[in-house]
């Protein structure tokens, strides 16, 4: 390793380290030109702040400069080994072997490829490679108009549309001073959480699936149906695209004030049924305690995931945007502190009900018209949101209607540090595919 | 009742190898009507946003019930009858996709689920994206949609292996 890189890296990991320590949130470490910047958010106060802390030629800081954060380069498939800790990882002894994993694996699955180091049935570590699916998105960005630019964050992760477009309209909003009407606030908050309703629905059928109570994963799969089907209604499409934009709407919405709160009472009870027949089957509930616990509290986790494990953070409550300052008064965020698949299922399930709550208060929906045109300045913005996965941080520079840079820090970026701890934490094998589905994280947030 | 069902089946051959007026094979040359009654699907994922993913997910949902068409999912590229590739087609899935399609008994099929992987939708011209599935391997079928509803993906499926509403017409 260079001698000048591995400086840079340690400064760069001590000075991370200790600004988590001062209360702050480390929100994205990136290059710029040939220095590098750390963009803070410190909890509980309004302001993002952004330092410049040097050059750093050789190092690659957006990734390597996270706490607890490192990854390995490989040459051979030009894909990256994601891993806690070099020294952790190295597993020797007679009769160990490795049972490889992906990037073609289940029956519908991203491409990732797990390496699991394994001594009879039991998994003592885990190497996960990534960089199959990097599209470029940064680089693409780049340069692109206002419009063409929101239509790439809409399709950074496919289950987070209205997350990605909201974080980036935020963040050009942020950056022209804009300011949106109440209305669309609520909109933008209802369609926000129909989608974590979608998405979580998603997750626990894929984990009562893995889990094999097929009966449970019929129902939660069909229940997500029709919420897909019902944002189709409402939007014009299955998962809300095309409509979130700075500014205002892209286009308009139907009005769905008088079906929104008999439908989402009608997904209430169904769900209800379902979690309680679910709370009441041990084979479900065995699988779950004590598979794939995160073993250690340093790691600043987000989401789901965080929450499940104690770190009670949610952008929601802490930074609110949209509506959700009125929407989250009165209300905690979900909090589970085993850090288990167990936790994971809990703290989903909890949202689910806090998000059909969100859309009863929401409620009264009206139709949302098209944004006035928006008058380009220049400026730099930030837009910070909870994505169904957990935080979400977007930076633009905006300058004369055209996107001048854009960096994105997902959830799913964050959290996959966590999966093969979790998953190197006294489990069988026979734990793995129920583990990977209480993270449900996503590979396309984490190749960008 | 077995054995002169059996007869009767020995003498009449498989109905589903016997080309109907109007149905045409596969551009591959494959005559995907082969797999109308059974059909072992193998996804890969070459770059996708995973909203094809959801929706392929849903498939097997009771809504949709894939399994009703004697279809279904296999986990080895070696079970498969046909591939179905979602996303842009990234440079590090090129060798991918090769070695899948190889490892494929024939005759086997390729279907481009979703808008990337018919023309790469909005990553057209990306860095490390080819972006054109058919210059890796060949296309029997292209379902657009970004992502394409599961019912898109069922229509499509079904017209290739000759069952759908536009049945003859796709492939």
């Amino acid at each position: 390793m260079d001698h000048t890189q591995e400086l840079t890296e340690v400064s760069l990991l001590s000075l991370c380290q200790r600004a988590v320590k001062d209360g702050n949130q480390v929100l994205h470490v990136f290059p710029d030109h040939r220095s590098v910047r750390v963009v803070l958010w410190r909890k509980g106060e309004g302001e993002i702040t952004e330092i410049d802390v040097g050059p750093g030629p050789h190092a690659r800081p957006s990734e390597r400069g996270f706490p607890s954060l490192r990854f390995v380069e490989e040459q051979d498939f030009g894909c990256e080994a994601l891993e806690p800790a070099a020294a952790e990882r190295e597993v020797i002894g007679e009769g160990m072997h490795v049972v490889p994993l992906g990037p073609v694996r289940a029956d519908v699955a991203e491409a990732l490829r797990y390496e699991m180091d394994v001594l009879g049935d039991e998994i003592h570590a885990l190497t996960l490679r990534r960089g199959y699916k990097r599209r470029g998105v940064a680089r693409l960005m780049q340069g692109a108009e206002v419009g063409a630019a929101l239509e790439i964050a809409e399709r950074v992760t496919g289950t987070s549309t209205v997350a990605h477009a909201l974080a980036f309209s935020l963040a050009v909003e942020d950056a022209l001073g804009l300011a949106v009407g109440e209305s669309t606030s609520v909109l933008r908050s209802a369609l926000a959480e129909l989608e974590r309703l979608h998405s979580h629905l998603g997750d626990l059928a894929s984990l009562a699936a893995a889990t094999g109570t097929v009966v449970a994963a019929a129902d939660l799969y069909r229940l997500r149906e029709t919420v897909l089907r019902f944002g189709k209604e409402w939007t014009g499409h299955r998962y809300l695209r095309g409509v979130v934009s700075p500014g205002g709407w892209r286009r308009g919405i139907r009005d769905t004030s008088r079906e929104l709160p008999s439908f989402v009472e009608e997904v209430e009870r169904q769900f209800v049924a379902v979690r309680r027949s679910l709370d009441r089957t041990n084979s479900f509930l065995d699988r779950l305690h004590g598979a794939g616990g995160i073993p250690s509290k340093s790691l600043e986790l987000v989401g789901v995931v965080g929450r499940s494990a104690g770190c009670n953070e949610d952008v929601r409550w802490d930074l609110p945007y949209a509506w959700y300052p009125d929407l989250c008064y009165g209300r905690r965020p979900a909090g589970w502190t085993t850090g288990d698949a167990y936790g994971r299922y809990f703290v989903r399930c909890e949202e689910i009900t806090q998000s059909i709550a969100m859309l009863r208060r929401a409620g009264g929906c009206g139709a949302a018209s098209s944004p006035p045109p928006l008058d380009f300045g220049n400026g730099l913005g930030y837009g910070l949101v909870e994505s169904p996965r957990g935080r979400l941080f977007y930076r633009v520079a905006v300058g004369g209607g055209r996107v001048e840079t854009c960096q994105i820090r997902t959830a799913s970026s964050i959290n996959w540090v966590a999966v093969p701890l979790a998953v190197a934490n006294h489990n069988i094998l026979q734990d793995f595919p129920i583990i990977d589905a209480s993270f449900s994280l996503a590979v396309a947030s984490l190749d960008l | 009742m077995f054995y002169p069902r059996w007869i009767v089946n020995l003498a009449k051959g498989p109905s589903v190898l016997r080309r109907r007026a109007g149905s045409r094979p596969a551009k591959t040359g494959v005559p995907a009507r082969l797999f109308s009654r059974s059909l072992a699907i193998r996804h890969l994922d070459a770059g996708s946003c995973n909203g094809c993913e959801s929706e392929i997910g849903l498939l097997g949902s009771p809504v949709y019930d894939l399994s009703r068409f004697g279809f279904s999912f296999t986990p080895s590229p070696r079970h498969a009858d046909l591939l179905l590739i979602t996303g842009v087609v990234t440079d590090a899935m090129v060798p991918v996709i090769r070695a899948t399609y190889d490892a494929m008994p024939n005759p086997k099929l390729v279907v481009a689920t979703g808008d990337c992987a018919v023309d790469g939708c909005v990553f057209r011209g990306a860095p490390g994206v080819v972006g054109n599935l058919a210059e890796i391997v060949p296309v029997d079928a292209w379902v657009p949609g970004c992502p394409p509803s599961p019912d898109d993906l069922l229509d499509g499926l079904l017209s290739l292996v000759g069952r759908g509403a536009t049945a003859g017409e796709v492939g």
